[in-house]
């Protein structure tokens, strides 16, 4: 039974969970997403206990919710669009908390680079902390830029899903992605000559 | 767009070879502690109606009706026990008007008004009578020649305009002019050896007074009668003495 369900399409299972409320078909979603789901969240928060939080709600969500799922969309586009929602949400509340944010005395949506204390251009020889350094760099540009470059460059998704994702049109997939990508250009210049 | 990915394109080749940050090893069996859990706490949904008709959500609406209830029914307060100002009756001044024989007020307010009118009477008759025996002296010495029937016209007609003018002044003297002598006079009509309740009953009337209507028993009337008997007596009594 579980060999013929590995076998079926995310719609499929997810299908099957609907009509039928076979867990095994939900289990088999959650292995196929728990990973790209993580991956995107925390590429987007840049907290990992928070980034897990975030996927197993949505995770509950698919559970709790599986009849509002319309086979119309793809499941891929459907599971994105929660992560992203609460990703956001998430996100936001963070932001709040930082009440005395830099960004909020500046100029609106000017990014400052700070100097960072870890990052030193002799020791950039370790992939994890070049890593590191594009997280944070990440995490510099501005949420909506941010959100569609990570789909797009990290998650190697099409624009047309992007822009099922975002619940915006291409055109303005493809500028947001464009200027996340100038700004993190921007920000990690430093770098690109090594 | 081609143009734009070469011109990022080390930006892109950087976030492609980010690693991919895996799910935590515990991930599945969290999820389904959090998914079981869930179900315990999680109610199914309730229509409307039934959302409305729990009795436990009944209760305040219940509450406030039956204080409605009371406040409109049991604490009436358009209720004839609490006293409305501008309906309180007025009080009955019977320490100035005590009027008991209203049969005999009458009389004595009759009597008075006849003296004063024969009084009043002699004097105008007076002046009548001069006037009648200047006509008729007019009338012989017409009748005589001495003087035209025009010119007694003319005389009577400009007594007769002199009386009207009166009127209107209130200077007239003839004898129809009592009514308009009293007002000239505003001093009350009664004879001044009258009593001050005799003249203050003549005045006021009993509809004036706006007294209580108060229904007696037959026994309080009876009472009462008893009690205007002895006063009237009394009043004999001093009578005689005097």
């Amino acid at each position: 039974m579980n060999k013929n369900l590995r076998e079926l399409s995310d719609e499929e299972l997810i299908l099957e969970f609907q009509k039928n409320s076979v867990e095994a078909a939900f289990e088999i979603l959650v292995q196929r997403y728990k990973n790209p789901l993580t991956n995107f969240v925390f590429r987007f928060l840049g907290d990992y206990a928070v980034c897990a939080d975030v996927v197993q709600e949505t995770m509950i969500k698919v559970y709790r919710y599986k009849d509002t799922y319309s086979s119309v969309a793809k499941f891929s586009t459907w599971v994105y669009t929660i992560a992203g929602n609460l990703a956001r949400t998430e996100y936001r509340r963070q932001r709040r908390r930082n009440i005395f944010s830099i960004s909020d005395f500046g100029e609106e949506h000017k990014v400052y680079d700070l100097p960072d204390e870890n990052y030193r251009p002799d020791v950039i020889t370790d992939s994890g902390i070049k890593d590191e350094i594009i997280q944070k760099a990440l995490l510099k540009v501005k949420e909506a830029y941010r959100e569609a470059v990570i789909l797009r460059d990290v998650q190697g998704m099409s624009y047309e899903e992007i822009s099922e994702i975002l619940g915006v049109n291409e055109g303005t997939v493809k500028s947001r992605i464009n200027r996340g990508r100038a700004q993190l250009q921007e920000l990690l210049k430093h770098i690109y000559n090594e | 767009m081609e143009n734009d990915e070469k011109k990022y394109q080390n930006v892109i080749n950087k976030l492609k070879g980010l690693k991919e940050v895996k799910a935590p090893a515990n991930f599945e069996t969290d999820l389904k502690r959090k998914i079981n859990s869930e179900k315990f706490v999680q109610q199914e949904k309730k229509g409307f109606w039934k959302n409305i008709l729990v009795p436990a959500r009944l209760i305040p609406s219940l509450g406030l009706v039956a204080a409605a209830i009371v406040f409109f029914y049991v604490v009436d307060t358009n209720s004839g026990e609490m006293d409305n100002p501008f309906m309180i009756e007025p009080r009955v001044r019977e320490d100035i008007v005590e009027v008991t024989d209203y049969a005999a007020v009458k009389q004595e307010y009759q009597k008075e008004l006849t003296k004063q009118k024969s009084l009043k009477k002699n004097e105008p008759a007076i002046k009548h009578r001069t006037n009648e025996n200047e006509l008729k002296a007019h009338e012989e010495k017409k009748i005589l020649g001495g003087e035209k029937s025009g010119e007694i016209e003319d005389r009577l007609d400009e007594k007769d305009f002199a009386r009207d003018q009166g009127i209107t002044e209130g200077k007239v003297t003839t004898s129809e002019s009592t009514f308009t002598d009293v007002a000239k006079n505003p001093q009350p009509t009664a004879p001044a050896d009258t009593d001050a309740d005799m003249v203050t009953g003549q005045i006021i009337t009993k509809e004036e007074l706006n007294f209580r209507q108060v229904q007696l028993s037959p026994k309080e009337q009876k009472v009462v009668d008893d009690l205007k008997i002895q006063v009237q007596s009394l009043e004999k009594a001093d009578k005689h003495q005097k």
